[in-house]
């Protein structure tokens, strides 16, 4: 609670700081949710951000969230659920804009730039529960993955290649042992069409005594959206650990029609293959719909229907997430 | 014009002093006791006028949020939505006046709208909930947005006596009569 604590002072001292017009802006939501998986979930996410002088933009996020059961992936979209406070990421900023070209460059704890990474892909879309190839403990690349270090994103708007080098921060159950992180990752936008490819070196999570070597994955991802309709998806291919590889991706249908008033409609198809020795490996195919509704103002609601197949924990091959989120920002 | 407006400006001609061709309207919009930031102030435009609207104003979109987050401009306007943030955003207007959808635009770049007739659009981004904008498109050269204190000033209104409106979110409509010229030129706006 120290942490948030400090989080929220940070915020307070930067309001008279304030470089341009804007004002720092903190947003609390909280969440609370089940699953007939019999688990129950509450998160408390904070997060500042703004400007301070020169330009340098900051971002801090922390949240504490809890669950009633380990045994299941449930609610898994956004945060770690360790029961404690934590600070999430929490960095600088500045980006530079000679001419046609673009320059950024961030420092600090920042969520690992591989593929579709930032926390606002994940954490408002409707899904309460992270894609299989970003979940803590299926030997992929976890969204709770963090960098402590440097990234730098060099070209113009609609090309760009970003680097980052540092040393894994994680939060969660999957926890990246100490070691040199690097990830590079291309971008490009054509019309509403994004795609981009990544890759990461990095250090294992999985325990020293039989994960050898080093993380090594690749992936593509691609994200459109226009009328209110968004598709996104990654691919991603790799090796956790010497001697395993792990595929695998997913594809979301996320829908906002005039028509459709305070409904969101989500779809996600997806799968995963971690591949080692039995009795060890790991895969399964995943279905889910769902839906968000803005309820009330700053209320929303949503519920999402997974059906799964394959060598999951999961207890069940059809499950039912429901859960209320409040979100309030001041400026 | 009203007569004792007209009865000023006459004897103001007699005794050869020179009647300012328009005047700068202040005022205040206030709920209760409060002050009421934020709210957009608009006069019915006399028959007549063509002053041409700015060709351009830009909403900006910066640490997930749009500046100003209450717009107004003069129909005609072309406002431009410039990306300044490392995340994508989808600004898109689907209920009420200008309905568009720009999709998914990277940093660095903009995309621009032109409001082409009077209304309120209310403008959001497809991936950050939090993220809310209105834009009052008017019939106008007369109008203005309250400051942070609720102040606000109007430049160069001509003499006369106006229908004036007044709109924020949250709030409903008001209108009244408000009267510019020599010695008149304030108004209070407030909402119970």
């Amino acid at each position: 609670m120290k942490l948030l604590m400090a989080l929220v002072a940070m915020a307070i001292a930067a309001h008279p700081t304030v470089a341009s017009s804007q004002t720092v802006a903190v947003e609390l939501t909280q969440t609370v949710g089940a699953s007939t998986e019999s688990v129950a979930a509450a998160a408390t996410q904070i997060r500042a951000f703004g400007e301070v002088a020169g330009g340098v933009r900051f971002m801090g996020e922390g949240a504490w969230a809890a669950r009633s059961s380990s045994g299941t992936d449930a609610f898994g979209a956004a945060y770690p659920y360790a029961n404690r406070a934590q600070v999430i990421e929490a960095y600088g900023e500045r980006t530079f804009q000679p001419g046609p070209f673009l320059v950024g460059i961030r420092g600090g704890r920042y969520r690992t730039p591989f593929g579709i990474s930032s926390a606002s892909d994940h954490a408002y879309d409707g899904f309460f529960r992270a894609p299989l190839i970003r979940y803590d403990n299926y030997y992929a690349l976890s969204n709770n993955f963090l960098e402590h270090g440097a990234d730098v994103i060099v070209g113009v708007p609609r090309l760009t290649l970003e680097v980052s080098a540092g040393t894994p921060s994680d939060v969660g159950a999957a926890s990246r042992r100490s070691g040199l992180d690097t990830v590079v990752r291309g971008q490009g936008v054509i019309g509403a069409l994004i795609v981009g490819m990544s890759y990461i070196r990095t250090t294992p999570y999985e325990d020293e005594y039989y994960a050898k070597g080093r993380a090594v994955f690749t992936g593509v991802d691609l994200r459109f959206m226009r009328g209110g309709v968004q598709v996104r998806g990654e691919w991603i291919s790799g090796r956790p650990f010497d001697g395993t590889t792990t595929t695998g991706g997913y594809a979301d249908l996320i829908v906002h029609r005039p028509s459709m008033g305070p409904i969101t409609a989500v779809m996600r198809a997806e799968h995963l293959a971690y591949e080692v020795g039995s009795p060890y490996q790991l895969y399964g195919t995943r279905y889910t719909g769902g839906a968000r509704i803005r309820v009330l103002g700053r209320l929303t609601a949503a519920v999402d229907v997974i059906h799964q197949s394959g060598a999951l924990p999961q207890r069940h091959s059809t499950t039912v997430d429901v859960g209320v989120t409040y979100s309030v920002r001041s400026h | 014009m009203r007569p004792g407006l007209l009865a000023v400006a006459v004897l103001a001609s007699i005794a050869g002093a020179r009647v300012p061709a328009a005047f700068d309207l202040h005022g205040a919009t206030r709920a209760g006791n409060r002050a009421e930031p934020y709210a957009v102030v608009w006069l019915d435009a006399p028959q007549g006028i063509t002053q041409a609207p700015v060709s351009k104003v830009v909403l900006d979109q910066r640490n997930l949020d749009f500046f100003p987050r209450i717009l107004a401009v003069r129909v005609g306007t072309v406002v431009e939505f410039p990306n300044n943030d490392r995340v994508f955003h989808n600004v898109f207007s689907f209920h009420d006046g200008k309905r568009f959808d720009l999709g998914l635009y990277p940093v660095g770049t903009m995309k621009r709208v032109t409001f082409d007739h009077p209304g309120l659009s209310r403008i959001f981004c497809n991936i950050h909930p939090n993220m809310a904008a209105h834009v009052m498109s008017l019939d106008t050269p007369y109008f203005t947005v309250s400051d942070a204190d609720g102040r606000f000033a109007m430049a160069a209104v001509p003499p006369g006596t106006y229908t004036y409106h007044a709109w924020r979110p949250g709030r409903a409509d008001l209108t009244g009569s408000v009267v510019v010229g020599p010695g008149a030129s304030s108004l209070e706006i407030r909402w119970r």
